[in-house]
């Protein structure tokens, strides 16, 4: 028996041996293969790019973007990364803490891209692509700081209401409410024809999150909202009003069983994933809502033409536009250092070719006003003459504030849908994050 | 804590207990007795005793330099991190002294964190102890299908925590979940909202799941644990006429001790420390209700970004954890750790 | 690095002189009680595994309209297209690689450590491997960072083998070292008192006589560091990328930033877990054997 263990130890050791010098060997090839470095290399140019179209169609027009640029531009090389968005979002924070970040990558802006403005880590656009900047016009707004722009939006959405048609009308709901006693009215009837009026993502907060800044958005006047936001001062009562509607909708029950752990588009038990089915009414999303939801049905459909969508009803007595929309975007950036040709391939991302590229294959909604006309979603389309229309486009409250502050405030609004916080705690909360950044 | 494993040991055979370690090893006793044995070690003085401290260099300075390297810098870096305020990128220039941990232990989601994980670690152990033992001494019946029956037993152990949390928050949905329709079955209603919904209740769906994935575990060390009870003990209580209830209970379980202090200790220090399946299945909701210190701090690191936080955080975890250790080890291992009767070796 | 992995300390209990057979004589037999408990015990534990397969053989909207279903119609797309989806094999090359490559370090470096813990007496023996038990008790994702950092800037090795490798290793001494201690301390002195009256060194008695008698050991540690860089995510993450990638990172494939196709969540992560079961029924034997062997000696 000694032999034996003997001998066995010994193959595994050296299988582990041999592993590790086959390791070695094939590292080398490894590392070669996904090199991320970039730079000037003699005639030829390297340009990193992350992006999260993960999935068809988006990633692969994106590498006949990279591919097109390319041809058009000889010793330019781009290296595409395409990651499913919560990976990218970890790898860029570990990339930029390693220094070692790409040279083009998404933004969302607000007080996100502000942290890495004050590291020094993204370029300045304002000057190189000037041009570009003026073709977008205020979508802009939500990516710059102290009038320099620090990114150039691709994509620009609105949250609303998503509804079911066919379940309003058998419920009897003939028009969709435009103020919130209407909303209430309208909850009581779907209640009454058994169905669960809204579904809502609190596991993830940042659903649950939207509820409370849009009545913010109803309640405060633009110049308190936007002052409020760029100083961190939330002493104006009508955030505290905002939290009292709040708390009225969530005492009034209209949400989907469970709603307290539904995550918000993932997976068949998801918010989206409900209404999809017709199992609830209506929710609040945004315009990324169809797409998901025609992932989520077997036709790959989705609602189809039952898709209805209406804007969030207006606050009696608010001092909000009730024309005013909440939204957000993405849009790409240039990091510090990196080549020039990466602010030319930025710039030719936002170009008209390539943006209505981009609204054909219904990834977004495009910024470029050329593209606009190029949507072919009708659902995507009615979205964007909202967002065109509209007087005053709130960048969503977590972004602006940056991660910090907007995870404490979304925290505290999950809170209050679990009746476990109240209108107040929302502001403090908020405010005390907001004092620890000072 | 430093005894944890030695005290599994009897005092009999060949064990070390670190009690008895200032004796000089037994070779030298022998060697000193043959004056042509050239054995390293062997003999007092600079020449061999040198010798010796290079070859003990020489076996721990792989794993050691490894350890250091890649565990002790990057920890000690993170307690430097605890002590500024840092976004994660950047120098680090915002120094701020202790005032992260003050925040920390004055915040009332970690100070409910840490009552979590304590819930955990008394929880963990009242459920797997009884039901793994009772698991453990069915298996260790003869069984046609003894090896397979281990061997499903430590499946959930086995499965990566992404794919058993991403099942499990399945089963446990309201209303179209397999475990709701299970209950339904028997007469008995889930939580309208759902288990993992529930402020009150998703702590025990949490706790259920973790059970159901290191039962295993437990039930695989107690059953090693009784390959070592010693035959001639239960001829001897069959020829008394005892039953097998009694066996168990009046001789196997009391042998299993030391297996079994050791197995708590493991399962404490690994719940203080728990992370992964609490993420997928509840990511500390609902309502901060199934947070854990872990959680906590990874919510405020790479979710918000304090990374000083996040490090203060975990400092704190770690005096915790050092703290139930070694009161553990001196409370509860201090048995094991005794040594009834001295050891004879080194003196002869 | 899973916060919750738990490692089998060794029971260490002396050899038995006795030379009693294994697993003969034990208490009792198979009782229809006994089987039937033995049933619920597997059905509750292998059921949520099951769903998950099963799950893999839904479509997504299957799942979305009836969570609860079996599969109707079976739909053979999700594991077919795990199955033909190269990026699949080549997760699964790198995590075998780096699992295997883990392991090796783990056992090799961790029996040499383990040596003299177990066996040397020295000043300074209980603070050295304080050192390493205290490596249990702090929270490994707070040190991903500046281990990030290291490895991608200071070593260059980010995105390799060694650069998952190496770190993985690392983390798993401690429990390794924990396990081992009582192993090699079981061992009779005399062997070692033998062997040096033979004129063997140190190096030798371990290497000749001591690594093969631990073998039981030797394979408990080897599966413990196996499975747990099987499973790792959190640094496989941010160390690699593209065709480098892990199996746990592959599920990301399946899911983008609005939508996920949890169907083939399953299938995949279904197929995942096979190799490291697979491994596991090859070795679970030797385990509790192994562990029976800190008995034996």
């Amino acid at each position: 028996m000694k032999t034996k263990t003997r001998t066995a130890a010994v193959r595994t050791l050296s299988l582990g041996l041999g592993v590790a010098l086959l390791a070695t060997a094939c590292s080398s090839g490894g590392t070669g293969e996904a090199e991320e470095t970039s730079g000037d290399t003699g005639d030829s140019t390297t340009i990193t790019w992350w992006h999260n179209s993960n999935t068809a169609p988006g990633k692969d027009y994106y590498e006949k973007v990279a591919a097109d640029f390319s041809e058009a531009n000889p010793g330019v090389r781009i290296e595409v990364s395409a990651m499913q968005h919560d990976d990218m979002v970890t790898k860029l924070d570990a990339a930029f803490q390693s220094g070692d970040a790409p040279d083009v990558y998404m933004e969302r802006g607000g007080g996100e891209m502000q942290a890495h403005v004050e590291a020094g880590l993204t370029k300045d656009l304002s000057e190189v692509a000037a041009d570009t900047i003026s073709t977008l016009g205020s979508s802009v707004a939500g990516w710059q700081i102290d009038g320099q722009t620090y990114g150039l939006p691709f994509s620009m959405g609105v949250v609303g209401f998503w509804y079911n048609k066919a379940i309003f009308e058998q419920a009897g709901v003939t028009e969709a409410p435009a103020t919130w006693d209407e909303f209430y009215a309208v909850i009581d009837k779907l209640k009454a024809a058994g169905v669960e009026p809204i579904s809502v993502g609190v596991g993830e907060k940042w659903p649950a999150a939207h509820y409370w800044y849009y009545f913010a958005l109803r309640e405060c006047s633009q110049k308190v909202l936007q002052d409020g936001v760029s100083s961190l001062d939330f002493s104006d009562p009508c955030f505290v009003k905002a939290g009292e509607d709040l708390e009225k909708l969530v005492a009034a029950e209209p949400f989907n069983a469970g709603f307290l752990s539904t995550p918000a588009q993932k997976g068949p038990t998801s918010a989206s994933a409900l209404l999809a089915t017709g199992k609830v009414a209506m929710e609040l999303a945004g315009h990324w809502e169809p797409g998901v939801m025609q992932g989520l049905t077997e036709d790959k459909q989705g609602l189809g033409e039952d898709t209805g969508w209406f804007p969030f009803p207006a606050v009696t007595g608010g001092k909000g536009d009730p024309a005013a929309v909440l939204g957000g975007g993405d849009a790409w950036a240039v990091s510090e250092g990196a080549p020039d040709a990466a602010v030319d391939f930025v710039k030719y991302l936002l170009s008209d070719e390539v943006q209505q590229g981009f609204a054909e294959q219904d990834m977004g909604l495009p910024t470029n006003p050329a593209a606009v006309e190029f949507v072919k979603d009708p659902a995507l389309a009615a979205l964007l003459e909202v967002r065109d229309s509209s007087p005053f486009v709130q960048l969503y409250f977590d972004t602006a504030f940056g991660t910090s502050v907007g995870g404490a405030m979304n925290d505290a609004i999950a809170l209050v849908f679990a009746s476990s916080g109240s209108a107040q705690d929302i502001v403090d909360a908020t405010q005390s994050a907001a004092d620890a950044e000072k | 804590m430093t005894d944890v494993a030695d005290d599994t040991t009897a005092p009999r055979g060949a064990t070390v207990s670190p009690a008895t370690s200032t004796t000089q090893a037994p070779v030298v006793g022998r060697a000193t007795a043959r004056p042509t044995a050239r054995v390293a070690g062997g003999r007092r003085g600079p020449g061999p005793a040198w010798r010796k401290r290079a070859e003990i260099a020489f076996f721990v300075a792989p794993a050691l330099l490894l350890f250091l390297f890649f565990v002790v810098w990057p920890i000690v870096k993170a307690v430097q991190f605890s002590l500024y305020r840092w976004k994660g990128f950047g120098p680090l220039v915002d120094f701020v002294g202790l005032r992260n941990y003050v925040s920390v232990l004055q915040n009332d989601v970690f100070t409910d964190a840490l009552q979590h994980n304590l819930t955990i670690v008394v929880c963990s152990i009242l459920i797997q102890l009884p039901l793994g033992l009772a698991i453990a001494l069915l298996l260790n019946r003869r069984l046609w299908g003894q090896g397979v029956l281990r061997t499903i037993i430590f499946v959930p152990y086995v499965l990566a925590e992404v794919i058993a949390g991403v099942v499990w928050f399945q089963l446990l949905q309201p209303q179209y979940g397999v475990i709701d329709a299970v209950l339904g079955v028997v007469g008995l209603e889930g939580p309208p909202q759902g288990w993992l919904g529930t402020p009150d209740k998703a702590m025990i769906a949490v706790i259920a799941v973790l059970t159901w994935k290191y039962l295993g575990l437990a039930v695989i060390l107690f059953l090693a644990g009784l390959q070592g009870v010693p035959e001639e003990l239960y001829e001897a209580s069959q020829l008394d006429g005892a039953s097998w209830w009694q066996t168990q209970r009046r001789i196997t379980i009391p042998l299993l001790g030391p297996t079994v202090r050791t197995w708590a200790f493991l399962s404490m220090i690994g719940s203080l420390q728990l992370f992964d399946m609490v993420w997928i299945l509840t990511k500390g909701g609902p309502a901060n209700a199934t947070t854990t210190m872990v959680t906590f701090l990874v919510t405020e690191g790479t979710k918000r970004q304090n990374f000083g936080i996040a490090s203060a955080a975990s400092v704190i975890l770690f005096v915790v954890a050092l703290t139930f250790a070694l009161l553990y080890q001196r409370f509860v291992m201090r048995r094991d750790t005794q040594d009834p009767a001295p050891r004879k070796k080194a003196h002869r | 690095m899973s916060a919750g992995t738990l490692t089998p300390p060794s029971t260490g209990q002396p050899p038995r002189a006795t030379g009693r057979r294994r697993g003969v004589k034990r208490p009792g037999g198979g009782s229809p009680l006994v089987y039937g408990l033995a049933l619920v015990v597997v059905a509750l534990t292998v059921g949520p595994v099951l769903y998950g397969v099963l799950g893999g053989f839904r479509s997504n909207a299957q799942l979305a309209e009836t969570p609860a279903g079996l599969p109707s119609p079976w739909v053979l797309s999700n594991y077919s297209g795990v199955l033909t989806n190269p990026d699949f094999w080549r997760y699964t090359l790198n995590s075998t690689v780096i699992a295997l490559v883990t392991t090796a370090i783990v056992v090799v470096f961790g029996m040499m450590a383990a040596y003299p813990l177990a066996r040397y007496r020295f000043r300074g023996r209980e603070q050295l491997f304080l050192v390493f038990v205290a490596g249990l008790l702090f929270p490994a994702t707070v040190a991903i960072i500046p281990l990030f950092i290291l490895i991608t800037k200071d070593l260059q090795l980010g995105n390799t083998w060694w650069g998952v490798a190496l770190p993985q290793a690392a983390f798993a001494l401690p429990t390794t070292v924990i396990i081992l201690r009582p192993f090699l301390q079981a061992l009779p002195d005399e062997l070692e008192e033998a062997a040096l009256l033979d004129g063997a060194s140190r190096v030798g008695f371990f290497w000749r006589i001591l690594v093969p008698l631990s073998g039981p050991g030797m394979v408990t540690v080897g599966v413990l560091a196996f499975v747990g860089s099987w499973n790792a995510y959190l640094l496989p993450l941010l160390l690699l990328q593209g065709g480098m990638k892990t199996l746990p990172l592959g599920v990301a494939d399946y899911s983008s930033e609005y939508s996920s196709d949890t169907a083939g969540v399953f299938a995949f992560t279904s197929l995942a877990m096979i190799p490291a079961l697979v491994f596991f029924l090859a070795m679970q034997k030797r385990i509790v054997n192994g562990l029976q062997g800190a008995v034996k000696g």
